[in-house]
């Protein structure tokens, strides 16, 4: 097995609240390898952005540690990751600075490293028609354009400089559902062409489909199930993916499909103090006296999937409704 | 720009010394130049028959008036009026002479005396006269305008225009707005100027670094802002060893950058802290760029219209502050002069003569309207690039 | 008598005219949606319906009624008697559309002090009991708890106890739980319905989220540029939509089990800012013929649908030809 691209081991961010030790990631450990796109999927609070922005090198995680292509990475970010790990943001306007004109932004990286003029120019163009844009945008501002085309600017930027891993962090969100599918559809051509590595963070499963090759769930910052893509939408291990995939709203006209569950009875993040047993156990059908008392920890279960949960082998994947 | 343009290139324009005491035309209107006879002393050769009462000489350094003598009347009274004045007037002298050299406070306008019985009240004679313009030997000696040796000297001199008109000292108005312009200024845009970008850079590096820095930085602020001008105005210029009577420039200016950096230091730390947290700032560090190039290419241009706008607000505030203090004597002193201290001098002849205090008064509320304009024109300019309805 | 009638509404902001033929009705007890992505102009009418459509607007219509009673001009006092009691609105972003600063009990007392003349006590009972129904436990206490102590998720469902309290005839939810994680969307849908049916209310529902859509609406009315160009049972919406702007939107949503890749609508929606000639959405439509350079009337499908499409008129495709650009 070859040496995956970027491997995380027991990565933490913890930080301080009213003189409470809190957790926006607890503990997480997996491993993107070159080429695969991991979908990563939470609803708020499940630490997914943070732990998107740990990989990306934006963020110092508290404990744990990261290796990229094989070697241990010093925890302060370092310039050398510097291009070979890129961001697309989810708020395009912001992603942009507002004083400088698109085709600045977007060569911002072959600048830094110090490329040759000729060469920046040519990318600045290419890369502006590859995702439909066009050379005439380089002299526009960031407020002359739409939510669309200042994401495919984003991407055009990520892409730029060929790096190794790109981290979507709900890169389409924003966006109106037919520009959605256009942004989406954009991403994977590229991804395909380039062979790049992709971590894609959403909250919507939905649009995972067509995308990831594998995909990761976490609940308040932990990681819960770890599953090919299919396996993972199709015969859920986890109650909580049982239960994100039932509650999505589906186009059809089955009322009752879509479950409700049990209204949180705890704010987020949780206080290390109290981390007792399993995080899910308060909203979690199948949960008995022991999941309250120890945390479960990931389990591998198959090739390549991986559940946290102390009644896996009990629930049977169940698939969801519809 | 006009109001630079004023003070820079004026006085080159304007030969006038702005400390040059006209003693003749103390407190006058605007003149254009004027021709004035040039008056020697009194004559003392005796006078002449005349038959009523005639004036002799008249011109703004004296009236001579000479009248003759009338049966039964032992003293007179000669009273002077202006034109339009009802009644006899002023009661100039009485006496038994038969002459009088009138050198109260001549003005070019219609005089009328009156030579009156002073011992039945009696009206005898009655004349007007409008002095010429004069300027004494002695003066025209001390002005330079002829040689102090000279016993020869030319009838009419040339008198240099004041359009403006001179103060209460005689000096020209224009030629001290002009110098007291550029005393103004230069505290005003330098002082501004100097505060601001301290308090920028230091506001900017607390709120990008963060951590005990910004929190040392901040507490510092509050604990300057706190602190009284005044004071420290006086104990500046008490350290620095000037007197009362001593220009006060430097200690001001000092003061001024001593105790105002707090507002830019916050307004910028608010606008970093802002921007650090914009993506685009994290995809410039992705990207590579060092920390000083972040400042450079994004931080800074984006700090930049609101740096603007404080700077040009803060002048006018650092104007008015240095008015302030000229006025109370606190900063520049005489012979130099700021617009502060023109107002000073002008309010004591407020009620005479207003143009005094309502030219400088003018002058201060034109450059700071001039500012506060450009300052909002900069803010307009600086919204439309960054989108017009914003972020 | 329909709770709702609007027909031909139209309104001009600054001279562009940003909604150009807007109609619908809705029926007693019926929960119609409004579909459209943004730009549509879907929030807009909304607004319109509270009277709240900014102060320069131009509004026109052949029937603007509530409850067979025409609504009084945008701003006008008369709207007090409207608002809370007789048409009541959930807005999009729970954070923000409660005031900060006061208690959410005081909030909600002041619906029922105002509109149904209790007494202090009494608006609190009430209020509690409401926050009960709506499943906020412990809800005496969280009466006297401010805002930003409570969840994105039981702030919504404080916005929607607020818009209930007076029983208005008609609700507007603006797009209630697109902020929200989808599983607390889960539970504020099954709670509207639950609300609708107990009550009898008319729902208005604003999305631009089909699935969401299917789960909660009887009817929709999907609107495009301006325009409402279907109108339609959600049954015959799903399964045979007819008009090509409802076809591509199905078509683009990501769906759960569908190895496909979704199929994006070239181009983008027309600039409001400029005069729309003929049907909006012909320049991205793949079945725009040349007649379409006119703007399509109201036509009705076989299904019973109300479509603007040339492709519904009786005469086609007789008289013209499919032309593929």
């Amino acid at each position: 097995m070859t040496e995956p691209l970027l491997a995380l081991h027991q990565v933490s961010c913890h930080f301080q609240r009213n003189n409470e030790d809190l957790a926006a990631v607890d503990g997480v450990s997996l491993s993107i390898r070159a080429g695969e796109v991991l979908g990563l999927v939470g609803e708020s609070g499940s630490g997914k952005s943070t732990l998107g922005r740990i990989i990306a090198g934006l963020q110092r995680p508290s404990h744990g540690t990261l290796r990229f292509n094989g070697a241990v990475l010093p925890e302060k970010l370092q310039r050398r990751r510097a291009g070979q790990i890129q961001m697309v943001f989810q708020d395009s306007y912001a992603s942009l600075n507002p004083r400088m004109t698109i085709g600045d932004s977007l060569t911002e990286p072959l600048l830094a490293r110090g490329e040759r003029r000729s060469v920046i120019h040519q990318r600045q163009g290419y890369w502006l028609e590859r995702v439909g844009l066009g050379a005439r945008f380089a002299q526009r501002y960031p407020h002359e354009l739409s939510g669309g085309q200042r994401q495919r600017v984003g991407i055009a930027r990520a892409f730029l400089c060929e790096p190794q891993l790109v981290v979507c962090d709900e890169a389409v969100s924003a966006l109106d559902v037919s520009v959605q599918a256009q942004i989406l559809a954009l991403l994977r051509e590229i991804q395909s062409d380039l062979g790049t590595a992709m971590v894609f963070i959403t909250h919507d499963l939905a649009v995972l489909g067509g995308l990831a090759d594998r995909i990761a769930v976490m609940y308040l910052g932990e990681l819960l199930e770890l599953a090919p893509c299919w396996q993972l939408l199709n015969t859920p291990a986890h109650p909580y993916t049982q239960q994100l995939l039932a509650a999505h709203p589906e186009p059809t006209l089955d009322r009752n499909k879509v479950q409700v569950i049990a209204p949180r009875t705890t704010e987020l993040p949780l206080p290390l103090s109290t981390d007792v047993g399993c995080r899910f156990a308060d909203r979690c059908p199948y949960a008995l006296e022991a999941c309250r008392q120890t945390p479960p920890w990931l389990k591998a279960q198959a090739e390549g999937r991986a559940v946290a949960c102390h009644r896996s082998d009990d629930i049977a994947g169940v698939a969801p409704a519809g | 720009m006009a109001m630079l343009l004023f003070v820079l290139l004026g006085p080159l324009v304007w030969q006038q010394d702005p400390s040059q005491q006209w003693l003749s035309q103390v407190s006058s209107g605007p003149t254009s130049g004027i021709y004035a006879r040039v008056v020697g002393p009194i004559s003392t050769k005796g006078v002449g028959n005349v038959s009523r009462l005639t004036v002799l000489e008249s011109n703004t350094e004296r009236v001579q008036l000479a009248w003759p003598e009338v049966v039964s009347v032992e003293r007179f009274r000669l009273y002077r009026a202006k034109q339009h004045q009802s009644g006899k007037g002023l009661p100039l002298w009485q006496g038994r002479g038969r002459s009088y050299t009138d050198e109260l406070q001549l003005r070019r306008q219609i005089y009328r005396y009156t030579l009156v019985d002073a011992d039945t009240g009696m009206m005898l004679f009655s004349t007007e006269t409008r002095p010429e313009p004069a300027i004494s030997v002695f003066e025209a000696q001390l002005q330079e305008l002829i040689p102090a040796s000279a016993t020869v000297y030319p009838e009419y001199l040339r008198l240099p225009a004041h359009p403006l008109g001179t103060d209460a000292l005689g000096r020209d108005i224009l030629a001290r707005l002009m110098a007291g312009g550029r005393s103004s200024l230069f505290v005003g845009i330098v002082a501004p100027l100097l505060f601001i970008s301290f308090g920028a850079i230091f506001g900017g590096l607390a709120g990008y670094i963060g951590g005990k820095f910004d929190q040392f930085a901040m507490r510092s602020a509050d604990f300057v802002v706190a602190l009284p001008f005044l004071l420290f105005m006086i104990l500046l210029r008490i350290a620095f060893g000037i007197g009362p009577g001593q220009d006060g420039i430097l200690p001001l200016i000092l003061a001024m950058l001593l105790l105002s950096w707090p507002s830019s230091a916050r307004l910028i730390r608010g606008q970093v802290l802002a921007l650090r947290s914009q993506p685009f700032i994290d995809s410039a560090r992705l990207s590579g760029v060092t920390t000083w190039g972040i400042f450079r290419r994004h931080i800074f241009p984006n700090v930049l219209p609101v740096l603007m706008v404080a700077f040009s607000f803060a002048i006018p505030q650092a104007i008015f502050t240095e008015a302030f203090l000229s006025f109370i004597g606190m900063g520049v002193s005489p012979p130099s002069t700021s617009w502060g201290a023109m107002c000073n001098d002008g309010i004591k002849t407020l009620l005479s003569h207003p143009g005094q205090l309502l030219w400088p008064a003018a002058m201060i509320s034109i450059s700071v309207l001039a500012f506060n304009i450009l300052g909002d024109a900069l803010r307009d300019t600086a919204d439309k690039r960054s989108g017009g309805v914003g972020q | 008598m329909s709770v709702v009638a609007i027909e031909h509404l139209q309104l001009a902001l600054s001279g562009n005219q940003v909604l150009r033929e807007v109609s619908f009705s809705l029926e007693e007890g019926e929960c119609r949606a409004l579909v459209g992505e943004s730009g549509s102009g879907k929030s807009l009418t909304a607004m319109c319906l509270l009277g709240l459509a900014p102060p320069n607007a131009v509004l026109n219509a052949e029937q603007f009624s509530v409850m067979g009673q025409p609504l009084p001009a945008q701003g006008h006092r008369d709207w007090r008697g409207w608002r809370g009691r007789r048409i009541a609105m959930i807005f999009q972003n729970p954070m923000t559309a409660l005031s900060p600063t006061r208690t959410i009990g005081a909030q909600l007392s002041e619906c029922f002090r105002l509109h149904r003349n209790m007494d202090r006590r009494q608006a609190r009972a009430e209020s509690a009991a409401l926050l009960e129904r709506l499943a906020i436990p412990r809800a005496e206490q969280r009466l006297s708890q401010y805002p930003f102590e409570f969840s994105g998720g039981m702030l919504q469902r404080v916005m929607i106890a607020l818009a209930v309290a007076c029983r208005p005839k008609l609700l507007i939810a603006d797009e209630p739980t697109t902020a929200l994680d989808v599983t607390v969307q889960a539970e504020v849908l099954a709670l509207l319905r639950e609300l609708q049916h107990e009550q009898g209310t008319s729902l208005l529902f604003i999305s631009h989220d089909l699935g969401v859509v299917a789960n909660i609406a009887d009817t929709v009315s999907v609107m495009y540029a301006g325009e409402t160009v279907e109108s339609a049972s959600v049954a015959s919406l799903l399964r045979h939509p007819a008009h090509p702007y409802s076809e591509a939107l199905q078509a683009a949503m990501p769906r759960l089990h569908s190895r496909e890749i979704t199929v994006a609508i070239p181009g983008s929606p027309p600039d409001m800012r400029g005069t729309i000639h003929g049907c909006a959405f012909a320049p991205r439509c793949k079945h725009r013929m040349a007649i379409c350079e006119d703007s399509p009337p109201l036509l009705i499908s076989p299904r019973g649908a109300g479509v603007r499409c040339w492709r519904w008129h009786p005469d086609y495709p007789e008289r013209w030809r499919l032309q593929h650009d």
